[in-house]
């Protein structure tokens, strides 16, 4: 079907915020291949549907069947960035994920932040465990005049601290460490499956909206 | 049969559990769909919507093939075509292996099911 400005007007806006929704959560040439076949779709369609009086009818009974560009940049974000993160649980899958959450609803953003804070912790831990021997009188549990003043990294002491715990805090803070990292990944790896169990796929949404109606 | 309406059974429950049913049914269904030869994305919503009735939304097949195609089970390639260029899926040899695997477990899956709707309905009979 050969189309007027108006009808390639539409189609370019569909394609721009499909563009634009796939390009915050997927490569620019993952979103851009994905845009290009949905694109084809669109026009193989229309060509099959070319019995349609007119070429709005036609157009928007395409786009209607394809589902909104922000439902079809859902799904991409559903298979591609969720299910990686899930089945895999490696760690930029993970963060790609999160950062998608993050930037799409509040729970999402109060979530990542509670996993950022977990990484946080992790990572201090394991800091600790490895510059313990370089920065021996900087790290550990430190006590001043006899009262507990800490815990952790300090530098500037004020005279009167004094470090404790020696190189035990070396295996009790990788082991920390490794403990918050892995408690942190299994409980965010819970957190998308439970997130998209939440929203399964394009699906739901169109049969609760056909209920609606129905009502 | 009819499924049960929205109205009466908690919609999450009734509708996350179809939904389920249709995302395992669904990879494996586009999986089936290239095993003989390649086709293009609409070829393979056509072919569905022929012989199923699982696809809903045109839109979520593209990122299901997008995963399927990015995890090394099907192998893609753009092709120039008439008036506009179509994206070619087929199957790899790990797909291969992959549906081989799917099939026979979905099979023994309906198989276990079915014995037990089976066994449920027996039991309904003779209690009246």
């Amino acid at each position: 079907m050969k189309l007027t400005e108006t009808g390639e007007s539409r189609i370019r806006g569909y394609r721009f915020v499909l563009d634009r929704s796939l390009r915050s959560f997927l490569p620019r040439d993952a979103a851009a291949d994905a845009v290009r076949e949905v694109e084809s779709h669109i026009r193989e369609r229309l060509d099959q549907i070319e019995a349609l009086p007119d070429e709005r009818t036609a157009v928007e009974r395409v786009l209607a069947e394809l589902g909104p560009p922000l439902r079809v940049a859902q799904a991409y974000s559903h298979e591609m960035t969720l299910d990686e993160a899930i089945t895999t649980g490696r760690f930029v899958p993970m963060v790609r994920a999160i950062w998608h959450a993050a930037t799409t609803s509040v729970i999402g953003f109060a979530w990542a932040l509670l996993v950022f804070t977990g990484w946080t912790m992790g990572v201090s831990f394991l800091a600790m465990g490895a510059l313990k021997p370089i920065f021996y009188n900087n790290i550990g549990f430190f006590t001043l005049n006899g009262k507990f003043r800490g815990f952790g990294f300090e530098f500037g002491l004020p005279a009167g601290t004094e470090a404790h715990g020696g190189y035990w805090i070396m295996p009790i803070a990788l082991l920390a460490g490794v403990a918050t990292m892995v408690v942190t990944q299994r409980i965010s790896r819970r957190t998308l499956a439970w997130m998209r169990s939440r929203k399964p796929s394009a699906w739901i949404s169109l049969k609760v909206e056909v209920r609606e109606e129905d009502r | 049969m009819a499924p049960p309406s929205g109205r009466t059974l908690a919609v999450g429950t009734v509708e996350n559990w179809q939904e389920q049913l249709r995302r395992g049914g669904l990879e494996l269904a586009i999986l089936l769909s290239v095993a003989r030869h390649p086709r293009y994305g609409l070829e393979i919503i056509n072919h569905l919507d022929a012989l199923t009735d699982l696809v809903v939304t045109e839109g979520t097949i593209y990122p299901i093939l997008a995963r399927l195609n990015r995890d090394g089970w099907l192998a893609s390639e753009w092709r120039e075509e008439g008036s506009h260029p179509r994206k070619y899926y087929r199957l790899t040899d790990r797909g291969r292996t992959r549906l081989a695997y799917m099939t026979d477990s979905w099979k023994d899956f309906a198989a276990k099911l079915n014995r037990l709707i089976v066994a449920a309905q027996g039991d309904g009979n003779e209690t009246h």
